[in-house]
């Protein structure tokens, strides 16, 4: 398995290797984001359909935001950073990540088996993640300690953060808004998969997190809302820049199961079910797109 | 050790910390908007630019110190015992402990030494610390080990958790005292009890040892601050042969150095009577540290009741001394 630089403090004193590197690496450039995005998405359908259920909705709501990300000539590998808050979103993870050259595409065979590094829910153990917590909420705040770990270094890493919505609905999101805008980090990004899915249904069946965009500016952060199917809206929108120093948020608007036709609107979003015909049916929507 | 009425020092933690942190420019200082209170108003003052206070957010400021060590800082968390475990349980077990990192988190006011009731009162934080894989945990209430403690916990890499006694802090130990992160200190020698304490309990147990060694029982004192990893060796050594174990710690009875104590002993297959002294599964309630320590059983008399009645049952206890209080001094209740 190839691996960029391990960053995820599995040595004793985290990952103070990166900023002592004269200079960055180039970030990737993938031409069709929205072609890699369908290519995430297979990837994805045949991980999960080796057990038969899974983690798919995640992959199929967020495959053009992972596009984006690490597609889309944002993150320099190594460089800056990449958290990942809903460590079940680790399947996506590693379908982008093969599709981009940082994991070997045999690899995505071992997902969620026992023994695995190719964890269903990721941990420490993840490669490729600079930080990751199957606890949710947790990550923004460890973001913030990598933006102000930037800033004391000068250098000019940015952080990325992929936050679901259910999520919001921990208090520790918003201490963490509020300490971001107060100290001006505008090094930081956070991106939303906003499906409007969590465990139990849908978010807004739940609570109410809207307006989510007037919530994050309240906060004090710089907050855009686009098609998050969108994979270059999404690659502009974090590449925007602003004259006042503010931490930005995307809300990326998303279906949980990404549009796809083949699976029914009543299927189990967070946790899907995907029995051979289901899983054929959906692989052949997908690859009928790449034709 | 030294004998009540000791001399107080104020703030020995803040001095250690910014001395050390002049040196080790990686140090970082998060407060919880309670800076005077823990001693790092020091630290704010002579070096601001490594100072944050975070406020009232304890578990965004645990994951801002997981993210600032995983870039290679070494980062000193600082805010009253209740809120640093407690309150940020999952946060302290997945952004600092199972990711080993090099943060300290220092926990101020243990056990009933606060007047602020149940919610002030860090009665489990030594348990639930201790439960955590990768953390170790020391409990200190002397000006001397408070002073080499810090540069021993940020020598030792990877996730502490340091309580400490906020305001005046005794001088119990001898200037020439050597704070070891792995060897507990015999005290005192002694064959027939031993007593092993941790933190504000210790001096209470020196005196309560003086008290049986007069009254013809032989005791030792263990001064046990580092809880997690347990020095099994020292203390299995003393208890070994002994009458009488007593464990003394200004905490819930359940999961502190009482439990490991007696996880010690029994793997070691020392089949003594064990006595703990400590909180005894119960919230408190406000009050000063002379009444909430009398009344909820921490003072020297029940040192010396718990060691007495298993070896002499049939004798009358002996009295502890009376040790009034007087200004500008630290004794034990």
């Amino acid at each position: 398995m190839q691996k960029r630089a391990r960053l995820n403090g599995k040595s004793p004193g985290g990952c103070g290797d990166g900023r002592l590197r004269a200079g960055a690496p180039a970030p990737v450039r993938v031409g069709d984001l929205a072609r890699l995005a369908t290519r995430i998405r297979l990837h994805a359908v045949h991980m999960v359909g080796i057990q038969g259920f899974g983690y798919l909705g995640q992959a199929l709501s967020a495959a053009e935001i992972f596009a984006a990300l690490y597609g889309g000539g944002l993150m320099r590998p190594g460089w800056d950073r990449f958290c990942l808050s809903p460590a079940h979103y680790a399947v996506v993870h590693y379908a982008a990540a093969a599709e981009v050259g940082l994991l070997h595409p045999e690899a995505l065979k071992s997902y969620g088996r026992d023994g695995t590094e190719l964890e269903a829910i990721s941990t420490e153990r993840t490669p490729l993640l600079d930080l990751t917590c199957g606890s949710l909420a947790q990550v923004i705040s460890g973001a913030i300690g990598f933006a102000l770990a930037s800033r004391y270094a000068k250098d000019d890493r940015r952080v990325f953060a992929l936050l679901s919505d259910g999520e919001m609905e921990e208090g520790q999101t918003w201490e963490a808004a509020m300490f971001a805008a107060h100290h001006a980090l505008d090094r930081l990004a956070v991106v939303i998969d906003a499906n409007n899915s969590q465990v139990d249904g849908q978010v807004n069946s739940v609570t109410t997190l809207e307006p989510l965009a007037d919530k994050w500016r309240a906060f004090g952060w710089r907050a855009l809302e686009v098609d998050g199917h969108d994979a270059d809206a999404l690659v502009a929108s974090m590449q925007s820049t602003a004259s006042e120093r503010k931490p930005l948020v995307v809300i990326g608007r998303t279906q949980i199961l990404g549009g796809l036709k083949s699976v029914p609107a009543t299927a189990d979003g967070h946790f899907l079910k995907l029995d051979p015909a289901l899983k054929a049916a959906v692989i052949a929507e997908l690859e009928a797109r790449l034709a | 050790m030294l004998r009540p009425p000791y001399e107080i020092v104020l703030k020995p933690y803040g001095k250690a910390l910014v001395e050390l942190a002049r040196e080790r420019t990686d140090i970082i200082c998060l407060s919880g908007d309670l800076t005077r209170q823990t001693e790092t108003d020091l630290f704010r003052d002579a070096l601001p630019d490594r100072f944050i206070n975070v406020g009232m957010a304890e578990a965004n400021m645990i994951g801002i110190a997981g993210g600032l060590a995983r870039a290679g800082h070494t980062v000193f968390v600082n805010t009253f015992g209740v809120f640093c475990t407690r309150r940020c349980y999952d946060q302290v077990a997945m952004a600092i402990a199972y990711p080993n990192l090099d943060v300290k988190i220092v926990g101020f006011m243990p056990g009933l030494s606060s007047p602020g009731g149940p919610s002030h009162q860090a009665i489990d934080d030594v348990a639930l610390m201790r439960a955590l894989p990768n953390m170790t945990v020391v409990d200190l209430a002397d000006a001397v080990e408070i002073s080499q403690a810090v540069r021993a916990v940020v020598e030792r890499r990877g996730p502490v958790y340091l309580r400490l006694k906020r305001g005046e802090i005794p001088v119990v130990s001898e200037a020439s005292r050597r704070f070891s992160l792995h060897e507990a200190q015999v005290a005192k020698k002694g064959r027939e009890a031993c007593i092993v304490a941790s933190g504000m309990m210790v001096p209470a147990a020196l005196v309560a040892a003086d008290v049986l060694d007069a009254n013809g029982v032989s005791t030792c004192v263990i001064n046990s601050p580092v809880i997690k990893p347990l020095d099994a060796a020292t203390i299995v050594a003393a208890a070994r042969g002994a009458r009488a174990v007593v464990t003394a710690e200004n905490h819930s009875v359940i999961g502190g150095l009482g439990s490991a104590v007696a996880e010690a002993l029994a793997e070691a297959g020392v089949g003594v009577p064990l006595r703990r002294i400590g909180v005894a599964d119960v919230f408190a309630e406000s009050g000063s540290r002379e009444y909430l320590f009398d009344r909820y059983n921490l003072g020297v008399q029940n040192i010396v009741d718990a060691a007495w009645i298993t070896i002499a049952p049939t004798k009358p206890v002996p009295a502890a001394p009376a040790m009034p209080l007087t200004a500008g001094t630290y004794a034990p209740v």
